[in-house]
């Protein structure tokens, strides 16, 4: 062979270079090793982006939502006399509401003059001025309580009165005096008044169970509004979904899965419950308006329909998980079971079944978790806008009686103009956050607790 | 392989348990057992070898009907046990599968307690008065899988946590509770190291004093070590069957031989 030869051969290596050392990356490995590394800061800033996403949320929703938690509350001692409240002086209940609401205004204008004149507060503001830095609901709250124990009346007694919402934005800054210069609710003159009291304690802000308990309120009182009763109505249509998409997504589940043939009538079942899935939640929310409603006739805004619109929502999402965990549990278990000569039934009920329940837990209550959160149905069918009072008193008013529920209760307070209802959205996504967090972790909880290696 | 020992098998003729007659399965278009005739002996240990797709776990299956979980499968043919067909409408296979027992290739205890696994069977079938006699069953069947002394301490500890030669002793255990007659088995080995495989092994040889055994098998060791009949399957049919020392040493069709010595499969 001679040199001629070898420098035709079309892999010759170009003299001086040592081939395939270890000690050098040749192009090839560097290239790849290149790669590798940019894949991986593209994991990396994905992950940031997203973490900051997470953080810019989680900040915004507390900053913006935590003052909805504290409220101010004002101090009065309120002579409850009885020249005013009970002319004919026989205690009688009859005679007693015949006192209206206004008839209770004067009670407070004094009050705030006492005390005034007992602290020495230096003030020019009339007596309807000074009570005007209460709620309006101050009134009724007293006749309230006069009507409920008449025998108090003669005596004064300490309140504690929610303070208006212009107040109470004025001690979490949210009012300040340039902003109130327009504002016919409120003068400078007010808020000074207000400084003088925080002075002696009169004034303060401090936890506000009422926002977590209390009932919607009227546009007029931002201060006296809570979620309880919406909070209730979600519980109630929770319940409904809860009674009907479980047995109904399991039934279907173990069926499909278990015992249905495999043919194009299960095919196109089952890629219609796929489609369910994804069908936008508004279409089920007209669905339920015009079935429920419109054609059985069942009440408007009752978290019962609002329950069952849900149901039909959650279904699909119960019914896959169910279907997922069913096939999880390894054939062999089946096969163990059939081969002692157990029935299809007893395989699936003894065996089967125990084994997914885990799974079909957490698929339940994730099912729960999104169809508590989810708004879009619940404005088709009449649960936004309207404002209960009361909480239902018995299981049958909870379920018809017209209610909200509080992702439609966040939505009605953020649509409202008061700068004061825009703040207790945000609290009411804190509390939302709150159930779906805890549901969410309970899921988790369940399926570390449970999970099965074969 | 001990050839002498095969020889001197005692090998009396005896009932006929199972009588399978012109049997074919399909899977779909797949025509997977062709004209398979076997007549399987009481108080015998039946192996079926053969190369792997060969349909032996499919005959197997067809004997208790597991195979009728599978939509597409097909079975044509007669299968009698004791003269009845197993596959005329008025047989409910659950019955049939409480008769004949199976265990199968892989152990597959119930997650539940050792106990509750062997009374599993007993339970549904109505085999016990009280718990008496179902610690009564459980016992007698754990014996008889050769693996009482090993669990009778812990019958509440999880099935699942036995080493797999002891999950398949109870798994053969969970079968014979049920008093089957007839017993199938699905290469109750293969998942198993050589000690394991001896125990079970041997068991299965002081099976044969109660139940007819069928045993599906890779390993022509095993079939020689523990059968008294071998059936010879190759691509769905059943080309030599007989008695397993006749089998192993002096087979009549090529094939047979072929695959004994090593040169197909």
């Amino acid at each position: 062979m001679t040199d001629a030869t070898n420098a035709d051969l079309p892999y010759s290596e170009p003299a001086g270079v040592k081939k395939g050392s270890l000690m050098t990356q040749d192009a090839r490995t560097r290239k790849r090793n290149a790669a590798e590394k940019r894949f991986k800061a593209y994991g990396v800033i994905a992950i940031s982006i997203g973490m900051l996403m997470l953080l810019v949320l989680v900040y915004n929703i507390i900053s913006r939502g935590t003052g909805a938690f504290q409220q101010t509350f004002v101090t009065l001692d309120v002579e409850l006399s009885a020249e005013r409240l009970d002319k004919v002086g026989n205690r009688d209940i009859n005679d007693l509401r015949k006192v209206s609401t206004f008839g209770y205004a004067p009670l407070l204008r004094e009050a705030f003059e006492a005390k005034v004149a007992e602290h020495g507060i230096e003030t020019d503001l009339s007596s309807k001025d000074m009570a005007g830095i209460l709620s309006p609901s101050a009134p009724a709250l007293l006749r309230n309580y006069v009507l409920s124990t008449p025998s108090v009346i003669g005596e004064t007694i300490k309140f504690e009165f929610l303070a208006s919402g212009r107040v109470d934005g004025y001690l979490k800054d949210r009012v300040t005096r340039d902003s109130i210069a327009e504002d016919k609710n409120i003068s400078p003159a007010q808020l000074d008044f207000v400084d003088q009291l925080l002075e002696v304690g009169f004034v303060e802000k401090r936890f506000n169970m009422n926002f977590i308990t209390g009932a919607d309120s009227s546009d007029a009182r931002p201060e006296a509004a809570g979620m309880g009763v919406s909070m209730l109505g979600s519980l109630f249509m929770m319940l409904v979904v809860l009674a009907l998409a479980l047995p109904i997504g399991v039934a279907a589940s173990i069926y499909l899965e278990e015992f249905a043939p495999k043919n194009w009538i299960t095919d196109i079942i089952e890629v219609n419950i796929s489609n369910l899935a994804a069908v936008p939640s508004i279409v089920f929310g007209i669905l339920g308006l015009a079935v429920f409603i419109n054609y059985m006739h069942l009440p408007n805004s009752a978290p019962l329909v609002g329950g069952l619109v849900l149901t039909l929502m959650t279904l699909p999402t119960i019914i896959i998980s169910t279907r997922a965990s069913l096939k999880a549990v390894p054939p062999s278990i089946r096969d163990a079971a059939l081969g002692v000569g157990a029935s299809k039934m007893q395989s699936v009920f003894h065996h089967v079944l125990p084994l997914a329940a885990p799974g079909i837990l957490t698929g339940t209550i994730i099912g729960l978790a999104q169809a508590l959160g989810e708004t879009a149905p619940l404005l088709l069918i009449g649960m936004v806008g309207f404002i209960a009072s009361n909480p239902p008193d018995s299981i049958a008013s909870g379920l018809l009686d017209p209610n909200s529920a509080m992702p439609a209760q966040i939505y009605e307070w953020a649509k409202r103009s008061d700068p004061a209802f825009y703040e207790r959205a945000w609290g009411g996504i804190i509390i939302l956050l709150g159930f779906l967090i805890t549901m969410n972790t309970i899921a988790v909880i369940l399926r570390r607790r449970f999970e099965r290696r074969w | 392989m001990n050839d002498m020992r095969i020889l001197e098998r005692d090998v009396d003729a005896k009932a006929i348990k199972i009588a399978a007659r012109n049997v074919q399965v399909f899977y779909g278009d797949n025509h997977a057992i062709k004209d398979v005739d076997v007549d399987i002996e009481d108080k015998t240990v039946t192996a079926f070898i053969g190369p792997s797709g060969c349909g032996k776990s499919t005959f197997l299956r067809c004997l208790n009907r597991m195979n009728d979980t599978i939509d597409v499968c097909r079975v044509e043919g007669d299968i009698a046990i004791d003269g009845e067909d197993i596959y005329d409408k008025r047989v409910d296979p659950v019955q049939l599968r409480a008769k004949v027992g199976m265990v199968f290739q892989k152990p597959n205890p119930f997650p539940k307690s050792i106990y509750d696994n062997v009374a599993y069977g007993p339970r549904i079938h109505g085999l016990a008065q009280n718990k008496a006699e179902l610690d009564e069953i459980v016992e007698h069947s754990l014996r008889s899988a050769a693996i009482w002394d090993e669990v009778k301490d812990r019958l509440s500890a999880p099935g699942t946590g036995l080493s797999g030669g002891q999950q398949q002793r109870l798994c053969i255990a969970r079968a014979v509770a049920t008093q089957p007659e007839v017993l199938l088995m699905d290469e109750p080995c293969s998942a198993l190291d050589p000690i394991a495989t001896a125990q079970v092994e041997e068991l299965i040889d002081d099976l044969r004093q109660n139940f007819s055994v069928v045993i599906v098998t890779h390993s022509m060791q095993q079939a020689a070590r523990v059968s008294q009949k071998t059936a010879f399957f190759h691509l769905g049919n059943l080309v030599e069957y007989g008695e397993t020392g006749t089998i192993f040493t002096n087979p009549v069709d090529p094939r047979t031989e072929s695959y004994i010595t090593g040169r197909i499969g």
